[in-house]
């Protein structure tokens, strides 16, 4: 049972004046490779409905009040995507990345989707599941909305799963627990350099502050990816822009009540899909399964195989 | 307990109230001030003048503020205070008579490396009893290593709490592991079937100023203002054989078709492949273990690994992220020799540390050169890789992983460092790089055309010298704390001199250094070799011979020589020629590893850089290939992963297209003329010349085998009982007592010219140099009156100085073995004696034994049932795997089979000191010495370390009144003599061995060690014979009575050190198998008259291993001898 929490919000607190920002758009990537089949997968979500990936990560912004979804795809997979949207499909809008030309041209590719807005940006091979009432894109989305400016979300990580995060260096905010100011983002460090370079204090040793796979960008990253793009003759990781973006003005990571399952790793899709059984209606369906595949297989060993 | 013990129990319990407290709070005083005067105050100005009972009580004021002081370099600074006042202070104070006994559980808590309880133990034992010379000997020892145990505790404990560091020592499954294998390292070429290979090129380090030492850590550590070299990365050649100077250092990564780890060390032919991941933390087991360290340090294997029982597959699966793929590691040192005093092992581990962090993303790039900031962690990895190997080396080794000319300095630490709080200093030097502006390319150019950098070859070890100069920079040894602030000076003019161009300049200042500071601070940085050099280069150069540096350590290994450019190239040439034929004047003397090297060099200015060679030129070096092809050639090729045949397809191209010979191919395949077997023929017809008994080995290796013979059975049945004697058991001769009626007995009988000295000298000296083979009485080991002397030329001039004393001529014979004749003779004839004006015999010994490799039932039996130290933690472990080796080893080479596989020398043995006086009687030299001098009625035998033993009349007079046969002298028992001494077994009188007394435990029993200096009378002797002087004539008596006494003796079996030198300068060090028969145990036979002298430690002490040198000079030892010598 989730617990009913909100993210506090800093309004009372906060100095600062600017208009709250608005976030009507969300831009899902699913053109990297090995991902574009990921969100296309069936799963059975919590209330035990079978569907997409995709109708799930589309259902997640949808809880935030996103109005429209763009996604970055691959040159001819709009049609199965299209099939798997299920009853979305009328709000998606696909945007074809031409060339493989890395994580940072794919977000790029989405400017004439987003235009001068800010937008939630989501990866089309994680599934997000919340541990309060409030889904991840919804504490992220109120999060960025009060402190109008880019947020990425993150989550405390093992050394161990460093080579496949970007992770942030930053200060924790006076008087907030899970809010950071972030001053350098480094993509998939080594832990000889996040241990140099990217401790948080409060969090115990081996453990970092890593990409949740859900950011809130403004224009200004646009602007910082179109710069880079142009100035780099390679591709361009979003992790290096987001980090010229923390020297050059405000950029906060929200530290999100919930986990990110990337299916795209072995046994992810597995993993994922016993998340969502575990923490849902089927829950004693699946624990009693799972108890009897272990009953009539004792002596399977590694060996053995 | 005597009234002495009394009265110093009553001193040593505490304060004094005599005492004012001020005095006792000046050694803390001096430890915790921030004043520098105070705080670098000497150790001499605080004991001078000091009694007994105010030393004692110092001692109680530094052990109590050492137990309450939080701070590490307060409590090592208090602990080598109280090394020193036990060591080198109280002992003056003591009576020699007060002898006392050592606490057996104190030593067992020493050796376990349990010095506090140690301490405790005995501090108990000395309120109760005073101050002996056993217990302050202990305590010594054991504040001296607790002193080094918590310097070394702190190092380790800073390598792993250095930022960057730290994740290695969490990550403790393959699983978890964090790193991952650059993309470019996996790009397969299809086309020619290879994986990119990532070379790093490195050169080594060169200290232009020598440091004084200061770059050990643990001095940086505590006086960071005081620790500061200038140091180059320089490439090499070797004059003759390279063309030109390059990065002497090479690494080679790159990944393999197998889930393994493949090592392979070029210079050491060494290779293996790695399965298991607790097999990378076995460093002793091949030759593989600088590879080992690297993988560990770099964090590719972290340390926290060590013991996880997993897979190197299950490693390389997560690293790579797919599995069926391997790593291979090859290094290279383009064959400099080992000692080169380069650090060119540091350079190498620095190296392949460098090269592997590129492969997993540590470092900022995979090609090209290095950042500061990358420079600072491999230099950091480097160290965490030394301490890990069990090594250890000074903080500017990886001077080759930093370009061209630096100043490195220690930091002082400041908030945020793990050292705060703990030490004055970080860990870790900084570095500051000296460009062209500030060292001009001129200046760096006229260096070069100077500076002839050379390899003098010898062997050393450097460890103890480490040692002697953290304890004497740490309790501010008077000189050589002035000394120390005179090498700083120095190297500020040197500093200057390079800016200025003004190379002369370097060489003087380099020059004074080594003959000024270097010397004060340890005497031993040089040597008779060094010195003969730098005078055959001024005599032959004069004022164009500009000065001498020393590489690191010490002398006679890495050094420099600098000439006026313009006969630098001749120089160069008469250089080599002037280092062969030095030596091989000393060779014999002086323990060298190899013929002496000369080298080309030039600076390197770039620092360690890497390549990634792809394609075509996806290749290792050519002599990889020498160490692997053979083996791949000897396996169908079928057998062999997709990545060989094609590398052995590749090969085969190159040498049938002539881009490679094909000779060192043909010379690993087919047989060549083997040098073993003329090594076999040599042996065999030494041992024939040597009368070596085919009959008695054959007999001792069935017993051996059988285990009739072996280290367990050398001991006395259990049921024997061992007692300390009492006073009636010997005569003290270390009071005056009946010297009235003695003394003008025995200066008649030595003016009369009844006497004459045996110098024992037939053995080799194992423990002098490691089992190096070298002649021990020929080795000039200290400077006397402004010259090295040998032992040899040191036991004359005692000789020399009694002669002239009592104007008569004393004969001197030295005994001698297979190992020591011919070099003793040649020297002894080239120095005409050393001007010696008595006559001057050698004895040749007539009997030789032939090594065994040792039983792993003594083998098992020496290391793990008899007490030992235990090493450090790290060290411990690598000598333990080393151990498991040797076992192994003994098993694979036959236990109990003939020791053949080394030098014929080597290969052979001395059979015990007993046999020495029996080889007088069999080669005749008795009877001639008789004949020449019918007069001759005593001998004094005595070993060629006991440096002490002189032709004393009062011990001579002694002897003569006692009438008795034999007259041994004994003396009171320290901590570190171990080995036996004066007991009564069964209730008989007699010297007993360590290793036959039967419990290690009986010999904490005994107050008295045995010197093995003895008196002897000639007749009687000759009568356990059964011979006289007539019978002395004929060789058949002569053989039998030396047979029927020999029976009656025990054999024991000993293990040795035996070095195997080979490669380039590379030594291994193999236990053997020999018997000894020993001349103490002739106190054993119940006919034998025999009477014991106590005598003053300095007389009967010996020197065994050159790491006591050091101490012998400070506690007065050296003077005494210098004392009794005469000089021609």
């Amino acid at each position: 049972m989730a617990l009913k929490e909100v993210p506090k919000s800093l309004g009372n607190m906060s100095l600062r004046t600017e208009k709250p920002m608005q976030i009507n758009k969300a831009v899902i990537t699913a053109a990297g490779p090995g991902q574009t089949s990921l969100p296309l997968q069936r799963l059975v979500d919590r209330d035990g409905c079978e569907k997409s990936a995709l109708e799930m990560i589309v259902e997640e912004v949808d809880s935030a009040g996103i109005e429209s979804v763009g996604i970055i795809i691959r040159p001819g997979d709009e049609e199965a995507y299209r099939r798997a949207a299920g009853k979305h499909v009328e709000r998606l809008c696909f945007i074809p990345q031409s060339e493989p030309k890395g994580y940072g041209d794919a977000i790029l590719r989405a400017r004439t989707f987003t235009g001068s807005d800010s937008f939630l940006h989501l990866v089309g091979d994680h599934l997000y599941l919340s541990r309060i009432e409030a889904r991840c894109a919804e504490q992220l989305i109120k999060i960025a909305t009060e402190e109008a400016c880019p947020v990425s979300a993150v989550q405390a990580t093992r050394e161990s799963m460093l080579p496949y995060f970007g992770t942030i260096a930053g200060n924790r905010l006076p008087r907030h627990d899970r809010l950071y100011e972030v001053k350098r983002v480094v993509e998939k460090p080594t832990p000889t350099q996040a241990e140099q370079d990217l401790t948080v204090s409060g969090f115990r040793s081996g453990v970092y502050l890593c990409f949740f796979g859900m950011h809130v960008l403004t224009n200004s990253v646009m602007n910082v990816l179109e710069e880079f793009s142009t100035r780099y003759d390679r591709p361009v990781s979003l992790s290096e822009a987001m980090s010229e973006v923390a020297s050059r003005e405000r950029y906060l990571a929200y530290e999100i009540q919930g986990t990110r399952y990337n299916m795209g790793v072995k046994y992810g899709l597995l993993n994922t899909q016993l998340a969502l059984s575990l923490s849902g209606v089927d829950r004693d369906r699946v624990l009693t399964e799972m108890v009897e595949l272990l009953a009539h297989q004792p002596n399977i060993s590694t060996s053995a195989r | 307990m005597t009234s002495d013990s009394k009265t110093s129990a009553v001193l040593s319990s505490g304060l004094n109230n005599s005492l004012e407290a001020n005095s006792l709070e000046a050694w803390v005083d001096t430890i915790l001030s921030e004043d520098e005067a105070t705080r670098h105050r000497s150790l001499e100005s605080l004991c001078t003048g000091l009694s007994s009972q105010e030393l004692l009580a110092a001692a109680d004021r530094l052990d109590a503020f050492r137990r309450q002081s939080s701070n590490l370099y307060h409590r090592v600074r208090a602990l080598f205070y109280l090394s020193a006042i036990y060591r080198y202070f109280l002992p003056r104070k003591i009576s020699e008579s007060h002898a006392g006994l050592l606490d057996q559980a104190a030593y067992e808590h020493i050796l376990q490396r349990r010095f506090g309880e140690a301490i405790d133990s005995l501090l108990v034992t000395q309120r109760s009893e005073g101050p002996t010379l056993a217990i302050t000997s202990a305590l010594a020892k054991a504040y001296y290593q607790m002193g080094f145990q918590t310097l070394a505790d702190q190092v380790r404990q800073s390598v792993r709490t250095v930022r960057g560091n730290q994740w290695m020592f969490r990550i403790g499954h393959p699983a978890d592991h964090p790193l991952r294998l650059a993309k470019r390292l996996m790009e397969y070429d299809a086309a020619t079937r290879t994986m990119p290979v990532l070379v790093e090129k490195t050169s080594v380090r060169m200290d232009f100023s020598h440091s004084g030492w200061s770059d050990i850590f643990f001095l940086g550590m505590d006086y960071p203002e005081g620790a500061q070299v200038i140091n180059a990365a320089i490439n090499l050649g070797v004059y003759g054989r390279d063309d030109a100077p390059r990065p002497p250092v090479e690494a080679y990564v790159r990944v393999i078709d197998r889930p393994v780890l493949r090592l392979v060390s070029v210079d050491l032919g060494a290779e293996a492949e790695l399965t298991e991941i607790d097999d990378v933390f076995d460093f002793a087991k091949d030759y593989l273990g600088l590879l080992k360290a690297a993988l560990i340090a770099s964090g590719v294997v972290p340390p926290a690994m060590e013991g996880c029982h997993r897979k190197v597959s299950e490693l390389l699966e997560t690293l790579m992220g797919q599995s069926g793929l391997g790593l291979e590691i090859v290094s290279q040192v383009n064959n400099i020799p080992k000692g080169s005093r380069l650090a060119v092992s540091t350079n190498l581990l620095g190296s392949l540390i460098s090269a592997l962090m590129r492969a997993t993303g540590q470092v900022s790039l995979l090609e090209g050169g290095l950042q500061d900031s990358d420079r600072r962690l491999i230099t950091a990895r480097a160290i965490l890789g030394e301490w890990l190997g069990g090594s250890g080396g000074g903080w500017q080794d990886s001077g080759g992983i930093w370009p061209g000319i630096k100043l490195i300095e220690g930091c002082l630490a400041e908030p945020g460092d793990p050292e705060y709080g703990i030490s004055r200093g970080r860990l870790m030097p900084q570095h500051t790089h000296f460009n062209v502006d500030r060292i001009s390319a001129e200046a760096r150019k006229k260096l070069e055309s100077s500076l002839i950098l050379i390899y003098g070859g010898m062997a050393q070890n450097v460890g103890p010298i480490l040692e002697m100069v953290t304890e004497k920079y740490l309790i501010r040894g008077e000189k050589e704390w002035i000394a120390r602030q005179q090498a700083i000076t120095i190297l500020t003019e040197i500093s200057s001199a390079l800016e200025a161009g003004d190379v002369r300049r370097v060489g003087e200042l380099t020059t004074r250094n080594f003959t000024g500071p270097l010397q004060t601070i340890i005497p031993w940085c040089t040597n008779r070799y060094t010195d003969s050099l730098i005078e055959k280069c001024r005599a032959h150069y004069g004022d164009k011979f500009w000065g001498f540096w020393m590489l690191g350590g010490m002398s006679g290994g890495g050094m420099g020589f600098l000439f006026d450019p313009a006969i630098q190239s001749e120089a160069r040439q008469w250089l080599l020629a002037t280092l062969v034929s030095t030596k091989r004047e000393l060779q014999t003397s002086l323990p060298f590893a190899m013929d002496p090297v000369v080298y080309d060099f030039e600076i390197n200015e770039r620092g360690s850089w890497a390549t990634l060679l792809k394609g075509e030129d996806a290749s290792m070096p050519e002599s990889y290939y020498a160490i692997v092809a053979p083996k791949w050639l000897k396996r169908e090729m079928r057998d062999l992963s997709e990545q060989s045949q094609a590398e052995l397809m590749r090969l085969s191209g190159k040498i049938r297209g002539g881009e490679s010979e094909s000779t060192w191919l043909l010379d690993r395949l087919l047989p060549q003329p083997s040098r073993q077997s003329e090594g076999a023929f040599r042996l065999k017809e030494m041992l024939k010349e040597n009368g070596f008994d085919r009959q008695a080995h054959e007999q001792i290796r069935n017993e051996l085998v059988s285990g009739r013979l072996g280290l367990s059975q050398n001991r006395l049945p259990s049921q024997s009982t061992i007692e300390d004697i009492t006073a009636d058991d010997f005569i003290d001769m270390r009071t005056s007592d009946g010297d009235k009626e003695t003394i003008p007995v025995g200066e008649q009988a030595i003016a009369d010219g009844a006497a004459a000295v045996v110098t024992l000298a037939a053995g080799v000296g194992s423990r002098w140099t490691g089992g190096a083979g070298v002649v021990k009485g020929l080795h000039p080991f200290c400077k006397f009156d402004g010259r090295h002397r040998s032992f040899i030329e040191l036991h004359l001039a005692k000789s020399r100085a009694i002669a002239q004393r009592y104007d008569c001529t004393v004969p001197h014979v030295f005994t001698t073995g297979y190992m020591t004749h011919q070099p003793i003779a040649d020297q002894l004839a080239a120095v005409q004696n050393y001007g010696y004006d008595g006559p001057v015999y050698l004895s040749r010994g007539a009997s030789v034994g032939l090594r065994m490799v040792p039983t792993v039932r003594d083998l098992k039996f020496f290391w793990e049932e008899t007490s030992h130290q235990v090493l450090d933690e790290q060290q411990q472990k690598v000598r333990d795997g080393l151990h498991t080796a040797l076992m192994s080893w003994a098993r694979s080479a036959g236990e109990a089979s003939d020791y053949t596989d080394n030098l014929p020398m080597q290969c052979m043995h001395p059979v015990g000191h007993w046999y020495e006086i029996p080889n007088l009687l069999r080669n005749g030299l008795l009877l001639k010495m008789i004949q020449e001098r019918p007069q001759l009625k005593y001998l004094m035998l005595h070993n060629i370390d006991t440096l002490g033993a002189t032709l004393d009349p009062r011990m001579l007079g002694r002897h003569i009144v006692s009438k008795s046969a034999l007259s041994y002298e004994v003396i009171a028992r320290r901590v570190d003599d171990r080995g036996g001494g004066l007991a009564r077994v069964d209730g008989k009188l007699r010297l007993v061995e360590g290793l036959a007394l039967p419990r290690e435990s009986d010999e904490f029993k005994l107050t008295f060690y045995n010197s093995l200096t003895t008196w002897i009378d000639i007749d009687q002797l000759l009568g356990y014979f059964e011979l006289d002087r007539k019978t002395l004539s004929d060789a058949k008596a002569v053989d039998a009575g030396i047979r029927k006494l020999a029976l009656r003796l025990p054999t024991y079996i000993t293990i040795k050190d035996v070095k195997k030198r080979w490669g380039h300068g590379q030594e291994d060090v193999f236990p053997i198998s020999q018997f000894e028969k020993l001349w103490g145990d002739m106190t054993a036979l119940p006919e034998v008259r025999c009477e014991f002298f106590a005598v003053p430690t300095m007389r009967g002490q010996q020197m065994k291993d050159p790491a006591q040198l050091d101490g012998w000079v400070r506690d007065g030892s050296a003077e005494y001898i210098k004392s009794l010598c005469k000089w021609s």
